[in-house]
């Protein structure tokens, strides 16, 4: 069995004459949780596409759990199971209706189906509401759902789109907890998300788009490490000006110094040493009010990459 | 993907469509009101063109007199019903009648003279049409009339030759019309509702992502929709025989070419549905598209004696076949295609035709996360 579960390579995706995807590689690994990041029209959506056989690429290979996505599609989608973003549950069935229908398309034996969905649906809490109509389910319970139906014919890959999507945060956490369940199990996670905290807490690695091409691929803590070590906001009187901000940003060791208001916020690499340049440098220069101390978030390093904000 | 699987999957997706229908009345509904209006537009067409009111004022009450509004019976082209003068000229003011016709007091008495009489028409020429009706069936009575009461006078006459067994009523010939335009709009209605229905709420990544076939998925959807098709196919039949009293001569042929044009047009409906993938539009389309189609498949009369072109489209057609053996279901009699083996190949390669044609449409290149 091949330890990797999806594997572009050189993947190139036209639509006439615009570029959505270019010369894309990318490689998950069996059993990683791995997260797609990128803002709108980066390319991600049409990378999913065709990992998950709904479009092919205009040159390069998909291999997905061993196969040649354009050899074998059929092979690929039973062992791929998926939940949408907009869940794509039929709202005037039941619960139970949709689990059967699915269970029907994906040929799951007839024989312990039952014990199955109600197996399922216990863990997601859903069993007292099976004989209920979806519609009227709330988002969490909609969102569980679908992800029982991914489930229900047991996927060595799952692909999960913006899983907190419509979400409250008590069921939020829930979800979480069943993906990563689904990792101590084995499943290879696929997600793409536009929350922060959630590809923190979720994903073994990241891989970053950004009009086609993949920008950074590490795990969250060694994407933040590439950005800076520290970054350090200080609050001045006066406002800090321009040639403090030069002044700063000319220090070794900084990898970026930005003003907003009266505070100014300087990301650094190197420690403490090159901290204490940094406050010195900017107490010759102003009157320091107030300084604070921290990691950089995932947000400013997709900032810094993407030019965009995460949730844009 | 095994045959035991297709299977399952054809079984799974009918069921599902049929209960989504159920639980959509709106959709549901119109696919059955819209089948049945054009049934009564065209009942009430048949019946508006087939023969005209008139009211006859007789003025006398001799035999010839008799004879003669006899004769207009015979003449097929009227409602006729006798009238006082005062009642016949408020009924065509009223417009219930098209026509008074008067026979004058003196009518028996001047033909037995040999003298002329002169048979007051008052007409409403509200249009040419009913006008032109009028005008050629009275001359016609009147010559049918003479014929019959003074043979010996009338030394021209036509003898007919008919290349169909037994005449058929206006109303029955359009029954055939009716039907088929019934079950078109059925199945064409329901096919692209529970096709498009899937891209607009979304679940068509459910059936894309699944390792099934799309022949599977589109003949699953095909058998869904052809349950409630079939519900209106009854409907329809059943006005057709039991209002309209139009007894089919070969039911069996009604039955097997029912099935067959419905498996047709809701392939064709599944096809639209797909395409458009939006049920509100694909109501309109639908019946926009097929409508002129229809009016061009000879519906009203042999499709050639439109001209060239009308008759090269109702050539290839599917809906000139399928009233084609409809006609010969009913009646008997088979005119615009060679015969019912023809008319039964042009249906089914249809029918295949638009399956695969659907098969290659259906979504899963047109369906993205």
């Amino acid at each position: 069995m091949t330890e990797t579960a999806i594997e572009l390579t050189e993947v190139t995706k036209r639509f006439g004459s615009f570029t959505a995807i270019d010369k894309l590689s990318l490689r998950v690994e069996r059993g990683e949780i791995f997260g797609l990041l990128g803002p709108n029209g980066s390319g991600k959506t049409t990378t999913i596409n065709m990992i998950s056989g709904l479009s092919r690429p205009t040159s390069g290979g998909v291999t997905v759990l061993g196969v040649d996505m354009l050899v074998d599609p059929q092979r690929i989608r039973r062992s791929l199971g998926t939940v949408p973003q907009e869940n794509a549950l039929y709202e005037e069935l039941t619960a139970e209706a949709n689990l059967r229908f699915h269970a029907d398309l994906f040929d799951v034996p007839r024989k312990g189906i039952e014990k199955r969905i109600t197996s399922l649906l216990e863990l997601a809490q859903l069993d007292e509401r099976r004989k209920s109509r979806v519609s009227t389910f709330s988002g969490g319970m909609k969102r569980r759902l679908a992800l029982v139906r991914a489930l229900l014919h047991e996927p060595e890959l799952l692909y999960f789109d913006e899983p907190a999507l419509g979400v409250d945060v008590q069921s939020r956490r829930a979800l979480w907890d069943r993906i990563l369940e689904l990792k101590e199990r084995g499943t290879t996670v696929l997600i793409t998300t536009n929350y922060l905290e959630e590809a923190n807490v979720l994903c073994d690695r990241l891989g970053i788009i950004d009009r086609g091409r993949l920008v950074a691929l590490d795990s969250p803590s060694n994407l933040r490490r590439s950005f800076g070590d520290t970054v350090l906001e200080m609050r001045t009187q006066p406002v800090p000006a321009e040639d403090i901000v030069r002044k700063v940003r000319a220090l070794p060791g900084v990898v970026s110094a930005v003003a907003a208001d009266e505070w100014l916020k300087v990301t650094v690499e190197g420690g403490a040493a090159v901290t204490g340049k940094v406050v010195t440098a900017v107490v010759e220069s102003t009157s320091l009010e107030e300084i604070q101390s921290r990691e950089p978030s995932l947000d400013e390093v997709f900032q810094s990459l993407t030019g965009k904000e995460l949730r844009e | 993907m095994s045959l035991r699987h297709n299977l399952r999957v054809v079984r799974a997706v009918a069921a599902v469509d049929i209960r989504l229908t159920l639980r959509e009345p709106l959709f549901a509904i119109a696919g059955i009101i819209i089948p049945i209006n054009f049934l009564l537009l065209f009942l009430l067409f048949a019946i508006s063109g087939g023969q005209a009111p008139i009211a006859v004022v007789m003025k006398t009450h001799g035999p010839l007199a008799g004879q003669f509004v006899q004769a207009m019976n015979n003449s097929q082209s009227f409602i006729i019903h006798t009238a006082s003068p005062a009642d016949a000229e408020r009924e065509i003011r009223a417009g219930t009648v098209v026509a008074v016709v008067t026979v004058p007091q003196d009518f028996d008495a001047a033909l037995n003279a040999g003298r002329r009489v002169d048979i007051p028409v008052e007409l409403n020429n509200l249009n040419v049409d009913f006008t032109n009706d009028i005008r050629r069936a009275v001359p016609l009575s009147i010559t049918s009339f003479y014929a019959g009461a003074f043979p010996e006078q009338v030394v021209v006459r036509a003898v007919e030759s008919d290349v169909q067994e037994h005449d058929t009523g206006y109303i029955p010939y359009l029954a055939v019309s009716i039907v088929v335009a019934g079950l078109l709009l059925a199945a064409l209605l329901q096919g692209s509702v529970n096709a498009a229905r899937d891209y607009e709420l979304g679940t068509v990544k459910e059936l894309a992502l699944a390792p099934v076939s799309r022949l599977a998925i589109g003949l699953g959807k095909i058998l869904g929709a052809a349950a409630l098709t079939a519900a209106s196919a009854i409907l329809v039949l059943g006005v057709v025989i039991l209002v309209i009293g139009v007894q089919p001569l070969h039911p069996l042929e009604v039955l097997g070419f029912g099935l067959l044009m419905i498996a047709a047009f809701l392939a064709l409906g599944v096809l639209v549905g797909t395409l458009v993938r939006r049920r509100q539009q694909a109501i309109p389309l639908s019946i926009a598209c097929v409508l002129p189609l229809f009016f061009l498949s000879g519906p009203f009369g042999p499709a050639n004696w439109l001209g060239e072109v009308p008759g090269a489209i109702a050539a290839v057609s599917p809906l000139t076949y399928a009233i084609a053996a409809f006609e010969h279901a009913f009646h008997g009699f088979q005119t615009a295609t060679p015969d019912l083996t023809v008319d039964t190949m042009v249906l089914a390669g249809f029918t295949l035709l638009t399956v695969a044609l659907t098969a290659l449409v259906f979504g899963r290149r047109g369906v993205g996360h």
